[in-house]
């Protein structure tokens, strides 16, 4: 009797190791800017206007946009997928101001997920009213480009109405006043010779579970990207640290 | 004398290895703790941004179905026990209570195509859906923190170290089969 619920305990345990494994070890493609078109369903003009918008989103708001369309999520959902790949790639800047626009054309899905530090601006039931006004009519044809531009557009108009707006969504920690005044200055004194070379910046590493109060002064950057939320040592050269996300934003079937 | 002196040293060198790899076991098994219970937090935070979501998600859905009084019943008897549970094990059991009881509400919906239209509900069920994977990735993270914590205490010679210091194996929080289910907004 004991002897079975050791089993079935032991069982339980290694079903669990299995899936988390799973679900750390899923291969991501590397990120290729602003507009990730792995699916390859994008037109032209769509994914220039959707560059430039996360350029300036970018230089103007440090906001970190990142479109991908991909053929499929599987086996993980589009939901779980987004999340992963928002943490894997570190959207956004260290104070996790990025947002992730996926489109999986097998699952007809589109997910759009905000890091932390942009919950407070982009709610989930503004993510969704854009998405339905704005992205669903044009993925119903099929217009991918469109859609996603559209919506980008969109978010971006909401976001540019705000400025650099940090909402703590973790441990209450009074620190994160004096690392945002820290953040600003170094932001300010390194404004002037911003310049954007082609390509993302690689690697991983750097921010750790527990909160920021390390400010790296950051090196001209690469694109929005950078810095995983796991693992420990130092942070790569040209990167940005880790954007981070919960899980938060909507997505829709269509 | 000589002789003396270096098995003295010896020892010393010993007990203060041993004393510092106690003491860097100790910290270790302080440090994991810690992050399972700020995780926990975490997930705590998300349960009660549900819990907060609930009465205007009810609200709306009263604007059409006032005669469910028996599900809005429900629904507000599993959130109040929710935020009056106090230890984990309690907060897991009457959450998954508040899964089932939420289930039921959303799929009156169903039922009412005014309600599925109706634009305030859409935005409520987003933000529900969004509260939802924000549990379920808080969710994720819990549990591999309390895995790291299980494994570790078990593991010699920390096991040792955890059985003096009174420490336990914490349950992983599982998810109840209707959370597993994201209400989605389909079109």
């Amino acid at each position: 009797m004991r002897m079975h619920k050791k089993i079935i305990r032991t069982s339980i345990v290694l079903v669990l190791v299995v899936v988390m494994s799973n679900v750390v070890m899923a291969a991501f493609p590397d990120k290729q800017g602003f507009v990730n078109d792995f699916a390859n369903v994008l037109d032209q003009k769509s994914k220039a206007e959707m560059q430039l918008l996360g350029e300036k989103l970018w230089s103007e708001q440090g906001i970190g946009l990142a479109v991908v369309t991909i053929s499929t999520t599987a086996p993980m959902d589009p939901k779980e997928y987004t999340t992963a790949l928002f943490n894997e790639w570190g959207v956004g800047g260290p104070d996790d101001s990025g947002l992730l626009m996926l489109l999986a054309v097998a699952e007809g899905a589109i997910e759009v997920e905000p890091g932390y530090g942009l919950e407070g601006v982009l709610p989930d039931g503004l993510v969704g009213a854009v998405i339905d006004q704005e992205g669903i009519p044009h993925f119903k044809k099929k217009d991918y480009g469109a859609g996603l531009s559209a919506m980008a557009l969109a978010y971006a108009n909401i976001l540019a109405g705000e400025e650099f707006e940090i909402v703590e969504e973790r441990e209450g920690s009074s620190g994160w006043f004096v690392s945002f005044v820290i953040f600003v200055l170094i932001l300010m004194l390194m404004r002037r010779g911003r310049r954007y070379p082609p390509g993302g910046s690689g690697g991983f590493g750097g921010g750790g579970g527990s909160g920021r109060t390390v400010i790296v002064p950051r090196m001209p950057r690469g694109g929005g990207f950078g810095g995983g939320s796991f693992g420990g040592g130092s942070r790569p050269s040209g990167g940005f640290g880790g954007g981070r996300s919960g899980g938060g934003g909507a997505g829709r079937r269509f | 004398m000589k002789k003396g002196t270096i098995v003295l040293i010896v020892i010393l060198v010993v007990v203060i290895a041993l004393g510092s790899g106690v003491v860097g076991r100790y910290n270790q098994l302080v440090a994991l703790e810690e992050t399972v219970d700020g995780r926990w937090a975490q997930v705590e935070n998300q349960l009660q941004r549900r819990a907060d979501l609930i009465p205007n998600l009810v609200n709306t859905v009263k604007g059409y179905a006032s005669h469910e009084e028996q599900v809005f019943a429900d629904v507000a008897d599993a959130r109040s026990r929710l935020l009056g549970a106090t230890t984990p094990e309690a907060q897991m059991e009457a959450n998954r209570g508040l899964d089932s009881a939420l289930g039921r509400l959303l799929a009156i919906s169903e039922a009412y195509p005014q309600l599925k239209a109706d634009t305030s509900f859409i935005r409520l069920q987003d933000e529900l859906a969004g509260t939802e994977n924000r549990i379920a990735t808080e969710r994720m993270r819990f549990n591999e923190s309390v895995q790291t914590w299980n494994t570790t205490i078990r593991q010699f010679p920390t096991n040792l170290l955890a059985g003096i210091m009174g420490r336990q194996p914490k349950p992983f929080f599982e998810a109840s089969s209707s959370a597993q289910e994201v209400p989605q907004v389909g079109f």
